[in-house]
């Protein structure tokens, strides 16, 4: 039973010609890891504004086709209520501080003073959001006094403690060093393991094999492939449409044209390409 | 980095335990009768017999003087200095300074006026010292304060320096490719005007941002919000803000009486 379910989405932004969408179907189940790659302009991130409600809520602009979450309709419900179903973090960890909370613990309970839960339980809940991204030693620091990767955790804690049933994550890493990217990494890794859906659009390909089990390919604004990490990851159309690939798939392509790949599959990390040659 | 943008002074004591209310409405009080009351030595005797102990009671009396030093005492001596000089009134001429007159009156006037000046600060800092700004913004919301007014209030009181931070960085990389932002006045602040493009457009940019991540936290929920803190308002403080409401009322009717 798919948990996200778009059907025919078109989009076009307030003061443009052409549709940033077109024509998207995407399905997700409930439990599952999907990653979106995609060059620049391919409609990566108004893909995750439109599963979070902010197209066309926020942004306004034309929308056709459907988004549903859960069995509920977008564009029947409105924002405040919709981001109950769907938690969006972003790019830039420093922006998605609320600025008005001086401790993380109360920067984290600031959507749960908004939507109005109780004291006792909004304690409990953020202690227990705490816990499952590992951050509690943080609780009584100021936000802004954290590295990047520690601030990209708090932004992440304050929406799960929303209790989401999926998340969206925008290019959650694409700022962060690679102790950072770790770390956020480490968290989104549990979370699905916990059974949290996850939509994520990355860049960083390795990751993605590792962690996702379906990929689903972006090229100006429609869905150009769809399927299982290895074969999506690994597949020629992506290097001709601009794509970043991994560097061990150039690599063992390149092998492969000299003969010294000898296997039908390419491999996307450094362990498959070292047991590939190896082999 | 700062861990924390405010004055306000961890401590506790009586004074911080009082509802953040009942400490704004007693700051505004000193401050209105120290204005309204018709006596003379109204300011100074509030500032004596009231702020300074008050201070000790908010425990907070180092910190306090701390920043009378340099705040309160500069603003207070400049205003001393402007009224001396440059009240009109007054007969009693004590010097004479170029065209300049200092009178009995003059003078006598520029003290209360000083004082008041210091009473205001005052009132004001001590109040920041003993009230943690989110308890204060959460009470005054409790109490039908419009969420997003206190929402401006407080992100701009924590923003400000992240842009003065901001501002350093963009300088430092345009002054690494050439910018002048040391010789004469008029040149320096000429650079400026290619720092207001970069810094007020990426401001813009990330506003939109800011309202995504708060808004993807309910913050326009029609839910009534509730608050993380328990701010507690008991009967004394009830009992303390009529009374000092009441003394307001009995200045501000002394001073229409007697004037």
């Amino acid at each position: 039973m798919a948990i996200i379910n778009l059907q025919n989405v078109t989009y076009k932004y307030p003061l443009t010609d052409a549709p940033v969408l077109q024509n998207i179907n995407l399905q997700v189940n409930e439990g599952e890891f999907v990653a979106v790659i995609g060059p620049n302009g391919a409609g990566k991130s108004t893909l995750c504004y439109t599963i979070a409600g902010f197209v066309p809520h926020f942004f306004k602009g034309e929308i056709t086709g459907t988004v549903e979450v859960a069995g509920s309709e977008s564009s029947k419900s409105s924002l405040h209520e919709w981001v109950l179903n769907v938690g969006l973090a972003f790019q830039n960890p420093f922006n998605q501080i609320s600025g008005a909370k001086y401790t993380v613990f109360e920067e984290i309970a600031f959507g749960l003073e908004n939507i109005g839960v109780p004291r006792e339980e909004m304690r409990l809940r953020v202690e227990d959001a705490l816990k499952l991204t590992g951050i509690s030693d943080l609780a009584d620091r100021s936000p802004y006094s954290l590295s990047g990767g520690q601030q990209q955790r708090v932004a992440l804690t304050s929406i799960l403690v929303m209790q989401p049933k999926v998340l969206v994550l925008d290019e959650p890493t694409s700022q962060m060093d690679p102790i950072g990217t770790r770390e956020v990494f480490g968290v989104i890794r549990k979370l699905s393991e916990k059974g949290m859906t996850v939509v994520m659009v990355e860049h960083k390909v390795e990751w993605i094999a590792e962690f996702a089990d379906k990929v689903v390919a972006l090229h100006n604004g429609s869905v150009l492939l769809e399927g299982n990490p290895q074969e999506v990851l690994t597949s020629d159309l992506l290097t001709d449409k601009g794509f970043g690939i991994s560097r061990y798939t150039s690599v063992a392509r390149k092998a492969q044209e000299l003969g010294m790949w000898k296997h039908n599959n390419l491999p996307v990390t450094l362990d498959e390409a070292v047991a590939g040659f190896k082999r | 980095m700062h861990e924390r943008l405010s004055y306000y002074v961890k401590r506790d004591s009586t004074l911080h335990r009082l509802n953040p209310l009942t400490k704004f409405i007693l700051a505004l009080s000193i401050i209105l009768i120290s204005i309204f009351s018709p006596w003379y030595w109204t300011p100074h005797i509030l500032f004596l017999f009231a702020i300074i102990p008050l201070c000790f009671v908010g425990r907070v009396s180092w910190e306090f003087f701390m920043s009378a030093f340099r705040l309160i005492i500069p603003a207070a001596s400049f205003i001393f200095i402007m009224q001396a000089f440059f009240q009109p009134d007054g007969q009693t001429i004590i010097f004479e300074f170029w065209f300049l007159d200092v009178t009995e009156e003059s003078l006598a006037f520029a003290f209360r006026i000083a004082t008041r000046i210091t009473v205001m600060i005052s009132a004001f800092t001590l109040l920041l010292m003993t009230t943690h700004p989110s308890e204060l913004m959460s009470d005054l919301t409790r109490r039908g304060l419009p969420g997003q007014f206190a929402y401006v209030i407080i992100s701009t009181l924590q923003i400000l320096p992240q842009m003065q931070a901001k501002a350093q960085t963009i300088i430092n990389a345009q002054r690494s490719r050439g910018l002048d932002t040391q010789s004469s006045f008029i040149k320096r602040a000429g650079s400026l005007i290619p720092l207001v493009g970069p810094l007020v457009f990426g401001s813009l940019v990330e506003v939109e941002e800011r309202a995504i991540a708060i808004e993807a936290r309910g913050f326009t929920s029609t839910h009534v919000k509730t608050s993380l803190h328990d701010v507690p308002d008991t009967s004394a403080d009830k009992v303390l803000r009529w009374l000092l409401v009441v003394l307001v009322i009995i200045s501000l009717a002394l001073n229409l009486w007697l004037s």
